[in-house]
Parts: structure tokens; C-alpha cells; sequence
């Protein structure tokens, strides 16, 4: 495998992009920050990241989905893998109004969907099953 | 302008007035011939040296002719469609057959000097009222004519002279008096006048028959939009989304304003912009043009300072962006009124009418009722989609700090940040746990919160039991097992499906069992039946060997934030809100919930609820 992938990890909290950080450096993946979605969009024309982490309620109540449709929509950045991470259960966001009813959609725009708080070995462990389907294909 | 369609509606109010007076005619007639008969008799016995012989043949010739008259009247009223040319000759035939046969006992009575020349006037009367202005002035001059061509057939010797009914009653000491002459100048007068009364009073009285059917039919228009508009606002506040509330709206103002087409536009969240929000009769090449920006529209501008907006005649005004694509949809006129609640605009409500000057202001001001309605029920729904928005934002930027914390915690627990000590470890494990506690409280209360308040927006659906409790057997024998308990799935596979939600279903099977497998201590033993009762009616149970609970606190069970003293003693982890949760989702399932428990033996709670093929309303009877 691979150590020198490189992860973007998009969230607002500090303390959380700290601790996903020390999770990610742990296995010797090269982890860049962005605190919020315009944020994360610069780092990703900077460099293209091999996987993003995106929190879905940053700067507005749907900056990361807004992220994530901008790189769906774009030719250059649409095969990034995104995994998505939000403090809303996912079965909240269920019966939630419209603007979370695109979750469940058939296009929604991201290859997994994490309910925080994160957990350290599952983070892990969906990173590598990623890298491992990325190379497989 | 009067249209068509009231025209004839007034003919036929008219006419149905001719009909019913024809019958009166005919009725009226039976009554003058009798009284003409006893009169006869009458003359008769007063020793009258009158042509009596004649008279009576007239008279007969009456009765025989009104016989006839009212046959005819009988098949006209049968011949359809009813014109009113047959009934206006049918009373023309009539009028003139009496003139005809009054003018003969006239002449038999005396001439110009009888007594009975006075019944004339009435039939000009009568062609008044039945028939039109000019016919009564003519009947009316043909009558002076006719009296002063009798008599002058008589000067002239060619009608032999006729002695004068109770001449010598009337005129005991003359013979020559009163003079033929001043009879018949006053005769004349006295018709005239009758003409110009009689057509006076049925002009008048025409008028007010059409203002009267003019009000009637403005009555029954306004009845029936209002009508109309209790079922529109019965049918929006029944409503439990936005969209089918709009559409409703939009629908019914089109039908109760008899218009071919409708649409509300909604401000978007920085009122920049009008949203076609929902739309009726509007073809897609028309709505194709998407939002409007509010700053290039000065007639939406308007509107939404809180103008009413009414154009009778499109394309008379330039006022339009683009009047060509108003025209090729059919539009001529067109209102538009702002959706306000108290000061606030929510947006534009437009009917279009494909007539030019379709809405008068009795049209505009039911609409902007209809407006009014219709803002405050969207106003009101959406009120509660926002409370339903904050509660789960509160729930969420709760949860941020405990996620972080739990993150980092985590670090040191799994010692990414390094090795800790026992105690360290220990320590922050139990920070773990307390944080787990305190997320678990935060769901809980969100999941009630949006219950309580939402009840009205959830939409039941009928969903499969089976495939919701199916998955999560695996993980519950899992931890079932971790603490040394044993667990056995009941299920019956022929369960009928639920009107409920998914989550509604996960909620009340996952806080069941994990009630379950938390109060019940190592080497007990729980059971999970989900099975079809003899009522047809779902029943799910869970049953535990647990700690149960004591009798005296059983009536507190569903109480928020109530926990037994033995279930703090035993678990730490407990909202007191799992139960609260339980009962409430069994209640919106139209089911019920049953407790039974002894302190130290166990518990057994029953939920039963019925399947989707039963309804929501029927009484359940566990």
C-alpha cells in the first residue's frame, strides 16, 4: 500500500481536524486542513488530494454538499473520492427537510458517508478500503 | 358589457312570466264569462228590451273558444325548446278574440252609449301587461277606432241602432244624453291615458324583474365561490407539505374564479428573486423563463410593496418584459396580489383569464380574500418547517463539541497521543461514557421534540417490519451475548406491513431491546415476539428475566426523564426518555402500549398497533 497518499480533511472544528489529523499522520498519510468549503476548494486546485473528508455544515448549512456538487460537476475534480462526515444521524436527516433530503438521493455526491463522532479504526480502515478499491480498478 | 348567456336568462325569466299570466288570462276568462251570463240573466229579469238571443251566442262562443285556449296553452308549454314568439301570438290571439266578442255585446247593448264599453280599457290593460309597449298602444288606438267606426256604421245607417242596456236606469229623463260625441272623446281619453299608465308601470316594473335577476345572479355566483373557497382552505390546511398546499391554492383559484390559469411565485430567502412555486393551466414554454429577478420587474416590484396589480387588456400598457409570450399563452387579463401575512410578503398570487377584462372589482376583492387565505396557511406550515429546522440545528451544534471532545478523547484512550496509565485510561473511559450518556440524551430529546411538534408533517407510509428488524437481530444477539445474556427472536413472517416510518419502527424496536438487554443482569434471558394477533392486529413484545420494576413507581413508567431507583442502581446509561419515546410512536401508530413487571422477576411490554390494511381509525381493543 501505498503511505504517501494525500487527504484533504474539510471541517470547521478545530479540535476535529486536529484529531482526524493525528488518526491519518498516524498511518503516514500526508493530511491537509481547510476550515471551510471556499477554503477546501482553493486546496483542491492547489493540488488534487487522492480522498477528501468533508463536514457538511461549515460557513452554511450545506457548504460541504455545495463543495461536493461543485466537484461532481467538474470535469477536472469529479474522481476524487469524498467521504462525508456530519453530526447529523443519518436517519434524521431521513425524515429532515429538503435540504438533506439529497442524501438519500441516487446521486449524491459522496463514496461514504460517516456519522461523527468519528471513530479512529473505522476512519482507518474506510481510507484503506478506498486507496485498495482505487488501485484494484 | 352584458354577455350572452344573461340575455337569455332574462328572456327566459320573461317569459316564464307570459306563460304563467297566459293561464291567469284563461282562468280570469271563465270567471268574466260567468259573470257576462249571470248579467244576462240578470238584464233578463230587470225586463231589459235587449238582442239577448246574439249576446248569448257570444258568450257561448266564448266559453268555446277559452276551452280551445286552453288546450293550446297545454301543448305549448309541452313544445321544447319554448319560444317566446309562440306564447306572444297565442296572446295576440286571445286579446284580439275577446276585443272581437266585447265588441259585439257592445254592439248589441247599445253602441257607442253602453254601459259595457268601459270593459274595453281592460284589455288594453291586459296588452299591456302581457305584451310589448307598442302593442298596447296599438290595441289602444284600434279600440277608439273601432268604437268610432261602430258608431258611425250606425249614423250612417248601416248597422241597424241597438236600444242601450239599462238606458232607462242611467238616463230616465233623456233620450239624446249624454251625446255619442262627448262618450267617445271621453272614451279616447281615458284609453290613452290608461296606454301611457299601463306602459309606464310595466316599463318600471321590467326594469326592476332584470335588477332583480341581476342581484339574483350575483347572489349565486358569490354563493358559490364562497363555496368554493371554505373547500379550498378546508382541502390547504389538511395539507402537509408545501407543494401540495401550493398547488391546491393554485387549482382551486383557477376553478372558483373561472379562470384558465393560476400561480403563486415565492420570494426566494434573500427576496431577490420570484420563484414560479407552483403553477395551474401555465404551459412549460411559459415557465420555462424561469426565476424573476425582482430589480428588472417593476410590476412584481409593485406587488410586492403590497400593490394590487390589474390589467384589463394585455398589451394596452407596455409594462411587460415580454408581452409576446403573455399573448401566445392565451393570456388577456390577468390580476396579481401580494401573499401577505400582517406586513410581511411571502411572495405573488397571479390569475390569468384568456377574456379581456375578465375581473371586475367585486372579482378582485374576492381574490385578494383568497390571497390573504392562502399566505397565512403557507405562512403557518411553514412556520412549523422551520421549528422543525431549528430544533434539529440546536440538536446538532449540541452534538459538534461532544463529537470533538469524544474524538479526542478517543486519541488518548487508543493512545495515538501516547501511552497513559491505568488510572489515565480509566479516567478517560469514563469521560467516554459520560459524553455517550449525554449524545444519547441530545438524540432523545430531538427525536421527541420533532415528534411532538411535527405530528402533522410525518407521512405514514405502510412499511415492512421485517426488513427493519431483520438487520439489527445480528447486532443485538451480538451484544446480548457480550453481557452474558441469551436472546430469542419471535418473528412471524407473515406480519401484515405498518403505516408508520422507518425510523418511527427503528426508534420503538431499538429502545425496547436495548431497555431489555440493559436491565437485565448476566444469565438472564429476553424474548422478542413480533407476531399477528387473532384481531389481525401487530403485536410486538419484549419480555425480560430483568430486574423489573417496583410496583409503587409503575404509574411514573412513562414520565419524562423517570427512571426506576433500581434502574440507576443498575445501568448509568439510561435517558429515562426510551419508554416516553416508545409510547408516543405507539400512539401516533393509532396502537397502544402495555406494561407488565414485577420488581426482581422481570418485564414484559406489549405493543400492539395495526397493520396498514386495517386503517388508522379503527378502534383497537388489545
Amino acid at each position: 500500500m501505498s503511505q504517501t497518499k494525500d487527504i484533504l480533511v474539510i471541517e470547521d472544528d478545530r479540535d476535529l481536524v486536529n484529531s482526524i489529523s493525528i488518526i491519518l499522520e498516524s498511518k503516514n498519510y500526508d493530511v491537509r486542513v481547510a476550515y471551510n468549503g471556499s477554503e477546501g476548494f482553493e486546496k483542491i486546485e492547489e493540488k488534487i488530494p487522492d480522498l477528501i473528508l468533508l463536514d457538511i455544515m461549515m460557513a452554511t448549512d450545506t457548504d460541504g454538499f455545495d463543495l461536493a456538487y461543485k466537484l461532481k460537476n467538474s470535469a477536472q475534480f469529479q474522481d476524487i473520492p469524498i467521504v462525508i462526515m456530519t453530526s447529523f444521524l443519518k436517519k434524521v436527516a431521513e425524515d429532515g427537510p429538503d435540504k438533506f433530503q439529497h442524501i438519500l438521493g441516487e446521486n449524491w455526491p459522496a463514496t461514504h458517508f460517516f456519522e461523527k463522532p468519528v471513530d479512529p479504526e473505522s476512519l482507518l480502515s474506510t481510507v484503506e478500503t478506498i486507496f485498495n478499491d482505487q488501485k484494484s480498478s | 358589457m352584458r354577455l350572452g348567456y344573461e340575455l337569455v336568462k332574462e328572456q327566459l325569466f320573461f317569459r316564464k312570466e307570459l306563460r304563467e299570466r297566459l293561464l291567469w288570462f284563461i282562468n280570469l276568462r271563465w270567471i268574466v264569462a260567468g259573470l257576462a251570463s249571470i248579467g244576462v240573466v240578470f238584464a233578463w229579469a230587470l225586463g231589459q228590451q235587449i238582442a239577448f238571443a246574439p249576446i248569448i251566442i257570444v258568450i257561448g262562443v266564448v266559453y268555446l273558444y277559452n276551452i280551445f285556449f286552453f288546450f293550446v296553452w297545454r301543448r305549448l308549454e309541452l313544445i321544447k325548446p319554448q319560444q317566446t314568439g309562440h306564447f306572444n301570438f297565442f296572446a295576440h290571439a286571445q286579446i284580439s278574440l275577446d276585443l272581437l266578442a266585447l265588441y259585439s255585446i257592445i254592439y248589441f247593448t247599445g253602441g257607442i252609449l253602453s254601459p259595457i264599453l268601459i270593459f274595453v280599457i281592460f284589455h288594453v290593460i291586459l296588452a299591456g301587461i302581457l305584451l310589448s309597449l307598442i302593442s298596447a298602444v296599438l290595441y289602444g288606438v284600434t279600440c277608439i277606432l273601432a268604437v268610432g267606426f261602430l258608431d258611425l256604421m250606425q249614423k250612417v245607417s248601416f248597422l241597424p241602432v241597438q236600444p242601450i242596456l239599462f238606458h232607462d236606469f242611467l238616463h230616465p229623463h233623456s233620450i239624446d244624453f249624454p251625446s255619442p260625441l262627448v262618450t267617445y272623446i271621453v272614451f279616447s281619453a281615458a284609453m290613452l291615458i290608461t296606454v301611457f299608465l299601463v306602459s309606464s308601470v310595466k316599463l318600471s316594473l321590467k326594469e326592476k324583474g332584470r335588477e332583480l335577476l341581476y342581484v339574483s345572479k350575483e347572489l349565486e355566483d358569490r354563493n358559490s365561490k364562497l363555496t368554493g373557497l371554505y373547500e379550498m382552505v378546508k382541502h390547504m390546511c389538511m395539507s402537509t407539505e408545501l407543494q401540495g398546499l401550493m398547488d391546491s391554492a393554485t387549482r382551486n383559484a383557477a376553478h372558483i374564479m373561472g379562470v384558465k390559469a393560476c400561480s403563486i411565485k415565492l420570494l426566494d430567502d434573500r427576496r431577490k428573486r420570484l420563484r414560479f412555486s407552483s403553477t395551474y393551466g401555465l404551459s412549460e414554454d411559459y415557465l420555462a423563463k424561469g426565476a424573476i429577478d425582482i430589480e428588472k420587474s417593476p410590476i412584481n416590484r409593485r406587488i410586492i410593496r403590497g400593490s394590487i396589480y390589474s390589467i384589463g387588456e394585455i398589451g394596452e400598457k407596455d409594462y411587460f418584459q415580454y408581452p409576446e409570450d403573455i399573448r401566445k399563452e392565451g393570456i388577456s387579463s390577468m390580476v396579481c396580489l401580494p401573499l401577505r401575512v400582517e406586513r410581511s410578503v411571502l411572495g405573488v398570487f397571479c390569475v390569468y383569464s384568456d377574456i379581456s377584462h375578465h375581473f371586475n372589482e367585486e372579482d378582485i376583492r374576492f381574490f385578494s380574500l383568497m390571497a390573504d387565505l392562502t399566505a397565512l396557511t403557507i405562512e403557518n406550515l411553514k412556520s412549523e418547517v422551520n421549528k422543525a429546522w431549528f430544533l434539529q440545528k440546536a440538536a446538532h451544534q449540541l452534538r459538534s463539541p461532544l463529537n470533538a471532545i469524544f474524538s479526542m478523547l478517543e486519541l488518548l484512550s487508543k493512545n495515538y497521543l501516547g501511552a497513559m496509565s491505568e488510572d489515565q485510561t480509566r479516567t478517560v473511559k469514563r469521560c467516554e461514557k459520560r459524553i455517550q450518556i449525554l449524545n444519547k440524551i441530545v438524540n432523545d430529546l430531538l427525536s421527541i421534540g420533532m415528534r411532538r411538534m411535527d405530528q402533522k408533517n410525518i407521512h405514514l407510509k405502510p412499511v415492512d417490519i421485517l426488513k427493519v428488524i431483520e438487520p439489527i437481530t445480528g447486532f443485538y444477539k451480538a451484544q446480548a451475548k457480550d453481557a452474558g445474556l441469551k436472546i430469542i427472536f419471535e418473528i412471524d413472517d407473515s406480519i401484515p406491513k405498518i403505516n408508520a416510518t422507518e425510523r418511527m419502527v427503528d426508534d420503538l424496536i431499538t429502545n425496547l431491546i436495548s431497555n431489555a438487554i440493559k436491565y437485565t443482569l448476566s444469565g438472564g434471558s429476553i424474548s422478542v415476539v413480533l407476531a399477528k394477533d387473532e384481531n389481525g392486529l401487530i403485536r410486538f413484545e419484549v419480555s425480560d428475566s430483568g430486574i423489573g420494576i417496583p410496583e409503587k413507581e409503575m404509574s411514573n413508567l412513562f414520565s419524562e426523564f423517570f427512571r426506576a431507583t433500581n434502574a440507576k442502581e443498575t445501568a448509568e446509561e439510561g435517558t429515562g426518555l426510551g419508554l416516553v419515546i416508545v409510547k408516543e410512536i405507539v400512539e401516533g401508530l393509532s396502537g397502544s402500549v402495555s406494561v407488565e413487571s414485577r420488581e426482581g422477576k422481570g418485564t414484559s411490554i406489549t405493543c400492539i398497533m395495526p397493520g396498514a390494511q386495517i386503517g388508522l381509525n379503527q378502534d383497537i381493543n388489545p
